[in-house]
């Protein structure tokens, strides 16, 4: 695959031990372009946008943040708590001011999901459509999504 | 066919070999900038060899701005005001910069190239800003995420700073980590003793510099770090203190304490130390220690969530549920937070509700 100087920056800093410990592919062998178009396929499937995703995120993060010294209960069976962190951390795509390091726990017992993201998955999906790379420790399963905030 | 693909590789190898020497001959020659001046403040002038980035320059020069990318226009820390000289405003900066900010002159120094004489604009405290070599000579455990280190400086062999700043740890290429990093860290010591600087680092998930910390430092070993930084520190009056802290927050909190009873401080201080459950609470007996050395010290530590086999028989909850209890006089009371940004937020707002000045709280937001 032909890439632009830039984009071979952005797959080097995917990669563990550049910008975070395990990186942001896991043991993906496609480059990042491929991972979001396959991801923005499945999701385009499903009906959803990225933005779509990333403003669900973003809603139940605001939620949890406010609530930081416990769980949010954000309707009867679904809780969710923000796991805050001193520091921040770069995108790989390094067009994005740092997003602040933390986890957010959702777990929705009605539909029995449990899955966590980080304020930096929201940032790339929304700009990117970037979910990360299968077997990532943040990878976030479109799928996982549809089911937890889109389907019935 | 084998021997056409070999020849093909050859040449084009060749090729790229030759262009690979003409470049660096041409960035040798031809792109030699000479000797530039970079003028700080109107007050001092610099001498350094165009070419190269005005970070790397400054730090030649010993002058250290804050940065946690190492110069790879990643974390946006390394900024500095650029009046004349720096070249246009490059696309890789724009994302870090505000709108005041471009209007202000300020950019990142590792994006602006010396290849002229330039003038710039830095805080006169970064002059005090060193790069340190330190052996570490103690590591503790306070928890089971949390270590503090006792690095003792060799090189240059004191430190000045103010209780409450930070320090910049130059972590070592380990294993997957092919490339050192800088991260901050607030320092826990008294600034009595110049000697020495303690750290507090809670071991973060993914972390590259606080995986380095607690799995591949010893003791004895020697390491770097620049500093110090920040503007978090005690401020000199004789209003009531308040400190609110949490996890590896007690950093600094540490290092203001025992630099007020060094000092013998009559100031009334109340200290909130939130921490999930027993588990998460150390130097616990070493705070409530103060309360006997102090003028007027309590230490109260608040526990978020419990577990029902810590018997806990402290105060259990939100800080903020007890902050009326303590805070005598909202007029006359300064608050100082050290956390993360969400429990910054939350006791911000707490802080408020409780009649506290916004002038009056005094954090960093790392």
């Amino acid at each position: 695959m032909k890439q632009t100087p830039q984009e071979k920056i952005i797959q080097n800093r995917m990669k563990s031990g550049n910008l975070t410990l395990e990186g942001f592919l896991g043991n993906d062998k496609r480059h990042y372009h491929e991972i979001i178009n396959e991801d923005l396929m499945l999701l385009n499937s499903f009906g959803i946008t990225k933005e779509q995703v990333a403003e669900k995120l973003q809603q139940i993060t605001d939620l949890a943040f406010e609530d930081f010294e416990g769980i949010a209960d954000k309707e009867p069976g679904i809780s969710v708590e923000y796991i805050s962190i001193r520091g921040r951390v770069i995108s790989p795509f390094n067009v994005q001011k740092p997003a602040h390091k933390g986890v957010i726990h959702y777990h929705d017992n009605n539909k029995d999901i449990h899955f966590c993201w980080t304020p930096l998955n929201i940032k790339m999906i929304r700009d990117y459509g970037f979910f990360e790379g299968k077997g990532s420790k943040n990878r976030l399963e479109p799928a996982l999504i549809y089911k937890a905030f889109f389907s019935k | 066919m084998i021997l056409l693909i070999l020849q093909t590789t050859g040449i084009v190898t060749l090729i790229a070999g030759v262009l690979a020497i003409i470049l660096v001959i041409a960035e040798r020659y031809l792109a030699d900038y000479g000797e530039c001046t970079i003028d700080i403040n109107g007050k001092k002038k610099e001498i350094v060899k165009g070419g190269s980035s005005l970070l790397s320059s400054l730090n030649e020069k010993k002058i250290y701005l804050a940065s946690a990318c190492g110069g790879r226009g990643s974390c946006g820390f390394c900024k500095c005001k650029v009046l004349s000289g720096g070249g246009p405003l490059l696309p890789t900066e724009k994302p870090f910069l505000t709108a005041a900010e471009i209007a202000d002159n300020v950019r990142l120094s590792c994006q602006v190239k010396v290849k002229e004489d330039i003038k710039i604009e830095i805080p006169e405290d970064i002059f005090n800003i060193r790069k340190f070599k330190a052996v570490v000579e103690k590591i503790v455990d306070y928890t089971y995420d949390i270590k503090e280190l006792t690095l003792r400086i060799n090189e240059p062999d004191t430190i000045s700073f103010k209780a409450g700043q930070y320090i910049q740890l130059h972590s070592k290429k380990y294993a997957k980590v092919k490339h050192s990093v800088s991260r901050a860290y607030s320092i826990s010591s008294n600034p009595e003793n110049p000697q020495i600087v303690q750290v507090i680092i809670r071991k973060v998930t993914e972390g590259i510099c606080t995986t380095w910390v607690h799995e591949h430092i010893s003791e004895g070993e020697e390491i770097e770090f620049t500093g110090p930084f920040g503007d978090f520190f005690i401020q000199d009056t004789d209003a009531d203190m308040l400190f609110i802290a949490g996890g590896s927050g007690k950093a600094p909190i540490k290092s203001m304490v025992e630099y007020l009873d060094q000092k013998k401080s009559n100031r009334r201080m109340v200290y909130f130390f939130g921490a999930r459950a027993v588990k998460d609470l150390y130097l616990t007996e070493y705070f409530h220690e103060f309360e006997n050395t102090l003028a007027d010290f309590t230490y109260v530590p608040v526990l978020s969530q419990p577990d029902e086999s810590d018997n806990w028989q402290g105060r259990q909850g939100y800080i903020t549920k007890y902050l009326a209890e303590f805070v005598k006089d909202c007029a006359n009371t300064e608050a100082y937070l050290c956390g993360s940004p969400a429990m910054i937020n939350a006791m911000v707002k707490g802080l408020h509700a409780c009649g506290i000045k916004e002038e009056n709280i005094y954090y960093d937001s790392f």
